[in-house]
């Protein structure tokens, strides 16, 4: 039986993947991809939590406008991440120590 | 009718934006840009004063904006500190870019766009709303700081603060999420009730963590601070303006607006199960790492970096303070962040007006001797370090003394103490910028700065000098209003 408790806790299980990949892995592009896991998993979340309250559909409203926010997000993440790789040929994080004290 | 007035702030920022991003698209000229800008953020700056005026009580009908805008004289003063941190932000950019040869119209779109995310920021009564104009803020302010696109510094500083705001973005939205599970609601004060009530108590203190540190993470506190002094070294200084005056605002806002409307129940706000504890602590480590950080620093950039965090440490002095009563508390931290808007604005302008092309002023070195030969620069240089540093009679003398005040009246003595201490500690690399101006000369063959020359530059620091002082001689009617703008909070637990 799948109740919204088993969304809820898949959700926290994909947030925690996504945070564990931000904080360990050092290539940009996995990075992000990294963001968007913890992002998609506040989406099934609410999505899920929607499912337990059918008055309303806020939580199911709320995943639409993050998902648009989110496409805005990336584009201007991309296009810092293309401008490192112009200058630095090089997109990993731990490359990346021009500005330190 | 007097809905759009009420609106009118938002309104003609983001109608301002608009047109500019349009003009600057269709038109070949590229002069009078950074003027129009300047235009539309004083418009926005005298629109909130016209309002506040008016009177918000007199406006029928602005329940329909809630929960989605509150409108009230909260969110009025933050406009009116937001725009004057944006015209300030733009004044210096109208000077700034096209002496570093970066001048692009995007700049001053992006840098309306973000300021219209600020305010919207104050303004939200909702996650969905607070959600958007945080994005709205934080994609403006990552292209500024990437704006000078030859540069690798800049682009580094923009990739960390871009994923590191991202990361603390995902935090915080799984705790909005969490809440919405917890209490059915969206809207803070649905949020606060459900809070209240007790329910799901485990599933709202995940959450209550969660949002506290995306939160602090956004006002740059310790231990979530390290993007902050990359971010502000590698931007154009103008955007550094904007990210150290108008994002942290805008930041604090949230700050005051979430804890007091969600966490605002008694339970939430006591020293024994609540966030006051762990704030306390965060503004003690915020305050002496930082300070202790910039007076290490080589570079005056890097160290403003630095005193901006600090700053924010004080700030959360006057967030604790409101667990004993909540309108004072945040009536200090609104007149504080009046105080550090114009003291810090007005010392990143005269760090650029000590620069010019090709020989940006940067470092302590870069500053030597320039007192004695260029006192004009150096003078108004002084007084917002002055203003910074909180001695008398400046306006951060008084920013201070009301949060310190706060706390004390609210029992948090050890925590005045410790702040006082920090502000001492603080003078130390405050004054070591007068002693290199005034007391140095440049060692042999070291390149010697000259000012640069730009209008937009000597007003922001003519503007920002006169608050200084007027500020810091009398406070009393900004604090009156500080004090009106705060009473939106006056019903909270106590």
């Amino acid at each position: 039986m799948i109740t919204t408790n088993s969304y809820v806790l898949l959700s926290a299980i994909l947030f925690t993947i996504g945070g564990i990949g931000f904080l360990v892995r050092r290539n940009v592009i996995v990075t992000l991809m990294s963001i968007e896991v913890m992002l998609n998993a506040v989406n099934l979340a609410l999505v899920a939590f929607n499912r337990s309250m059918p008055k309303a559909h806020t939580g199911q409203l709320f995943a639409f406008f993050l998902i648009a926010a989110e496409a805005a997000e990336v584009a201007v993440g991309l296009a810092i991440v293309i401008s490192i790789f112009r200058l630095r040929r090089s997109v990993r994080t731990d490359e990346a120590d021009l500005l330190k004290n | 009718m007097l809905l759009a007035f009420a609106l009118s702030p938002l309104l003609v920022v983001a109608i301002g934006a608009l047109l500019l991003m349009l003009a600057e698209a269709f038109s070949k000229v590229r002069t009078g840009l950074a003027l129009g800008t300047v235009v539309v953020f004083f418009a926005g700056l005298a629109l909130s004063a016209s309002v506040w005026l008016y009177g918000l009580e007199s406006i029928p009908g602005l329940e329909v904006l809630a929960p989605w805008l509150i409108i009230d004289r909260f969110s009025m003063f933050m406009n009116a500190v937001l725009c004057l941190g944006g015209g300030l932000a733009a004044l210096l950019a109208g000077g700034y870019l096209p002496e570093h040869k970066i001048e692009r119209g995007e700049f001053y779109s992006l840098l309306l766009f973000a300021t219209l995310g600020a305010m919207m920021l104050s303004a939200s009564g909702d996650f969905l709303t607070l959600f958007i104009g945080l994005e709205t803020m934080s994609i403006g302010a990552y292209a500024m700081t990437a704006f000078r696109r030859t540069s690798a510094r800049s682009a580094e500083g923009a990739l960390k603060y871009f994923l590191l705001g991202s990361f603390a973005a995902a935090i915080m939205l799984y705790g909005f999420a969490l809440l919405y599970g917890a209490t059915g609601h969206t809207d803070l004060a649905g949020v606060g009730a459900g809070v209240k009530s007790g329910e799901h108590a485990p599933m709202v203190l995940i959450a209550m963590v969660l949002v506290l540190a995306g939160l602090v993470f956004k006002v740059s506190a310790v231990p979530f601070h390290m993007w902050t002094p990359d971010a502000y070294e590698g931007a154009p200084t103008p955007a550094t303006t904007f990210m150290a005056v108008a994002v942290k605002s805008g930041a604090f806002a949230m700050l005051l607006r979430v804890m007091l409307t969600c966490f605002g129940d008694a339970r939430s706000m006591s020293w024994s199960s609540g966030w006051p504890p762990v704030l306390a602590w965060i503004a003690v480590l915020t305050m002496t790492v930082a300070n202790l950080i910039a007076g290490r620093q080589e570079s005056v950039k890097r160290m403003l970096a630095y005193s901006s965090i600090a700053h924010a440490g004080y700030l959360l002095v006057g967030v604790v303070a409101t667990m004993k009563n909540p309108a004072q508390g945040s009536a200090s931290v609104l007149f504080y962040l009046l105080t550090y808007t114009v003291s810090t604005a007005g010392a990143f302008g005269a760090l650029i007006l000590c620069g010019r092309f090709g020989a940006e002023a940067v470092s302590y070195e870069d500053l030597a001797g320039i007192g004695r030969r260029h006192p004009a620069a150096a003078l108004p240089f002084s007084l917002f370090l002055i203003s910074l540093a909180g001695f008398p009679p400046t306006a951060g003398f008084f920013g201070k003394w009301f949060v310190f005040r706060a706390a004390m009246e609210g029992g948090f003595t050890w925590l005045t103490i410790i702040a006082f201490l920090n502000s001492v500690l603080g003078a130390y690399y405050y004054l070591r910028v007068l002693v290199f101006m005034y007391m140095r000369e440049p060692a042999a063959g070291a390149p010697i700065a000259t000012p640069m020359r730009s209008g937009y530059v000597n007003f922001a620091l003519i503007l920002s000098a006169f608050l200084v002082v007027v500020l810091g001689v009398s406070p009393s009617l900004s604090l009156d209003v500080a004090v009106k703008a705060a009473a939106a909070f006056g019903g909270g637990a106590g």
